[in-house]
């Protein structure tokens, strides 16, 4: 700032500093301009996200009831997770469900979007694309109340159409090794629209140039696929990635309506634990302390995956 | 369009800053009004924010300016819909009235979060609607809404454990419904002698069903065999509405201020063997694989001939009529006969609470659900019955007339010709007890653990959670 604009900011007050007949008033009040625009998605952001993160972390140290003031406890919160086995269970039960949607709707999300990328009539593509996405725009909870009978060991049709084919029953929801499997495929059935369609674009706009100059050193199928499709689609199967593991750690409606986290502890999940804490038995620190477990865990995947894959996206 | 019809800019500003003066204008007088109204917050676990809107016409048209606001609040069970009652308290959302089952009223009972109706109750210069209404009211439903003597709802619906059939399946395997004084092994001998199952082994018609939940679920059992989870004893106190509006009534004798469940008890022998049971049954494939829900989750399926046997309670005439099925087609009796006859209910009702900012108004309501024109007006009640009254003249034969089943007796019969009968277990504490009581369930109806080793270690996860909660409640 010039001695001039000092004394203008000052002495002239800032209304004059900022309307000062210049470039330099106009680039003031563009900049001025801009943040007032984003500052209603700044207070959002504030208020409703980052605030009550903070708050949280602040409920973690204390005991709080909601009918008695809260009660400091320091670190007691954090110390008894680490003994709990249902926050045990609930975090191995995340991983396994992360690990099982994830790459399912990632590598199905890619076969359908390779697939109708091929399909040269637009109808047909938009039919698709539409016919893939619809789940999405469903609630998790619409979702898992239909599929909870849609899965029913005895009286549903999935396994009606099984049995015609000379398949036992298989009991989806009501065996401890098979809950986390249909949980996940029920999940991945409804995302994978999201992921397909951020392939979709991607191949889209994937370089026509590489592409022939593929096609001239003779790289055709899977060998095209592998060696240059997906290193170009790199960036797309990476933000599906991580998306899909944030969310994924995240999953509470399915569980939650299809079984309550059962049989027994078997599709308990972190979040689950920590909404039962919170909300069921009114221990609002805990369930904070089990909250900021997975706000860790999920940034910890976050940088862990942009990490690992620095090195193989590729943009264009 | 011409040059002088266009409107200027500023144009649309007067146009603007004028139509906004007269808006304000308008509705001052509303303002005006609007400060003499009371609103009232009702929360309802109902089917929509209509279901108790004859309620509030009934206070709206004896008061104008009381306006009544529903709070709606579901949930798949009672502790969920307690779950949303905290959250909305922890966000700081006040109601003036809200609904609760015998578990949930215990928790905001001992939290302080329900006020006690007891000087409202007794200071209430129409004693006469008082006296009419506890001597419809079976004294065991009080009883549950009591805590450590004080009254904090007054009961409008309960629901007892009772047994369904469904005749047709019965009929078709050459049974009829049982008489009162049947048994357990009468029991298992219609599970297994109506359970059908196809060549490859699969069943295809379930002699008996059950979900995975507090209320009903295999607790049944557990009563009948001698059980429960935790040791149930009285709190003393409760005179007032014992000598004051029960005297002479023989099933208020002995009665306190309601219960106490303090000690869990539930790998005892008794428990250990009732799990034993649907255990069993399930092995056998007499019954499916249990799952988490409420009967609802089991209602199509009974209505379609998949199922015999079921336990629910009054709630269920109106539904199974909803469901397609006709008077006739199924029909009810006691619990069976086991070590004894003891069986379980849980009831329902409005509570009080003590930030209502208009408490008056919001007991207005609490009184006018729970009298003569409330019952007759009630959704709940009217035309069929969806949940059984608490009032034993709304709960007779007539009021099943349409729906069935014929032997609706069962449903007040259990509170009156049961002394024996008591609520379920609902310490303040039950919506983690709950959690506990249906994971262990799972673990013993999906084969991981025995039901011996699955009940050792509900009782070990009990006792560390009375440990820590139940220091809190109850005086000694």
């Amino acid at each position: 700032m010039t001695s001039r604009e000092t004394t203008a900011a000052t002495g002239g007050g800032i209304f004059h500093w900022l309307m000062q007949d210049t470039m330099d008033g106009l680039r003031r009040r563009r900049a001025v301009l801009g943040y007032l625009f984003l500052l209603p998605t700044l207070l959002g952001i504030f208020i409703f996200t980052a605030g009550p993160v903070f708050v949280s972390f602040g409920l973690s140290l204390f005991q709080w009831n909601i009918f008695k003031p809260p009660d400091f406890v320091g670190l007691e919160n954090f110390e008894r997770l680490l003994e709990d086995r249902r926050v045990i269970i609930g975090l191995v039960n995340t991983v396994k469900f992360t690990v099982l949607a994830v790459c399912s709707q990632v590598s199905i999300g890619l076969i359908l979007a390779l697939a109708v990328h091929r399909i040269n009539r637009v109808w047909l593509r938009y039919y698709f694309r539409t016919a893939f996405f619809l789940p999405l725009l469903m609630s998790g909870a619409s979702v898992a109340v239909f599929m909870g009978y849609i899965f029913h060991k005895e009286f549903g049709p999935l396994n009606y159409y099984l049995t015609l084919l000379g398949i036992p029953q298989i009991p989806w929801l009501t065996s401890s090794d098979l809950v986390m499997i249909s949980i996940a495929i029920i999940s991945a059935w409804r995302n994978m629209g999201f992921t397909f369609l951020i392939f979709l674009g991607g191949l889209s706009n994937l370089s026509q140039e590489v592409l022939d100059a593929a096609d001239v050193d003779g790289a055709q199928g899977l060998r095209r696929l592998w060696s240059v499709t997906i290193p170009l689609l790199s960036p797309q199967i990476l933000f599906a990635t991580v998306t899909g593991v944030i969310g994924a750690l995240q999953v509470f409606d399915e569980p939650y309506i299809m079984t309550r986290g059962g049989p027994g502890n078997a599709s308990r999940t972190l979040v689950m634990v920590m909404y039962e804490h919170a909300f069921k038995h009114i221990e609002f620190g805990y369930g904070s302390a089990i909250a900021i477990v997975v706000f860790l865990m999920i940034l910890v995947m976050a940088i862990v995956q942009m990490w690992l894959w620095r090195n193989r996206v590729f943009y264009q | 369009m011409s040059a002088e019809k266009k409107m200027s800019r500023r144009d649309l500003l007067k146009l603007a800053a004028a139509g906004s003066t007269g808006l304000v204008m308008s509705g001052l007088p509303v303002r005006v009004i609007a400060q003499d109204m009371v609103t009232i917050k009702v929360q309802t676990a109902g089917l929509d924010d209509n279901t108790l809107q004859p309620v509030a016409d009934i206070q709206m048209a004896r008061n104008p300016n009381v306006n009544v606001e529903w709070v709606v609040l579901t949930g798949i069970d009672h502790e969920e819909v307690a779950a949303k009652i905290l959250a909305l308290v922890a966000a700081g959302e006040s109601i003036d009235v809200g609904y609760a089952a015998t578990e949930a009223c215990q928790l905001f009972a001992g939290q302080g979060l329900a006020a006690p109706l007891d000087d409202r109750i007794t200071s209430d210069p129409d004693q006469d609607f008082w006296t009419d209404f506890f001597s419809d009211v079976h004294p065991s439903l009080t009883e549950a809404m009591m805590y450590e003597g004080s009254l904090y709802e007054p009961p409008r619906d309960f629901n007892a454990a009772n047994m369904y059939f469904n005749t047709n399946v019965l009929a078709e395997n050459g049974f009829e419904v049982p008489g009162e004084e049947w048994t357990k092994d009468d029991f298992v001998e219609i599970a297994r002698g109506t359970t059908k199952k196809d060549d490859s082994g699969n069943t295809e018609v379930f002699g008996y069903a059950w979900t995975n939940r507090l209320w009903g679920s295999w607790m049944p059992w557990i009563f009948v065999a001698g059980g429960n989870l935790y040791t149930e004893e009285r709190a003393p106190g409760g005179e007032w509405v014992w000598d004051g509006y029960y005297e002479g009534d023989m099933a208020a004798d002995g009665r306190g201020g309601g219960f106490r469940w303090r000690d869990p008890v539930a790998n005892s022998s008794e428990v250990v063997e009732a799990l034993e049971l649907v255990v069993d049954l399930w092995q056998e494939g007499v019954t499916p694989d249990i799952a988490m829900g409420t009967g609802q989750t089991l209602t199509g399926f009974y209505a379609t001939g998949l199922l015999c046997m079921t336990p629910a309670g009054g709630f269920w005439a109106g539904r199974l009529g909803n469901e397609g099925m006709a008077k006739g087609d199924f029909d009810v009796q006691y619990w069976p006969n086991w070590r004894n006859q003891k069986h379980q209910f849980g009831t329902g009702g409005h509570w009080l609470s003590t930030t209502s900012t208009a408490p008056d108004e919001a007991w207005d309501f609490m009184k006018i659900e729970v009298s003569h024109e409330g019952f007759q007006s009630s959704i709940f009640f009217n035309p069929v019955i969806i949940t059984t009254p608490s009032r034993r003249s709304y709960s007779q034969k007539d009021a099943f007339e349409s729906t069935g089943p014929a032997n609706s007796d069962v449903f007040y019969g259990t509170l009156d010709d049961h002394p024996s009968t008591s609520p379920i277990p609902a310490p303040p504490w039950s919506n983690p007890m709950t959690t506990i009581f249906t994971t262990y369930t799972g673990f013993a109806m999906s084969g991981e653990m025995g039901p011996q080793q699955a009940l050792d270690e509900m009782q070990a996860e009990l006792e560390s959670l009375t440990n820590r909660e139940g220091r809190k409640y109850y005086q000694e």
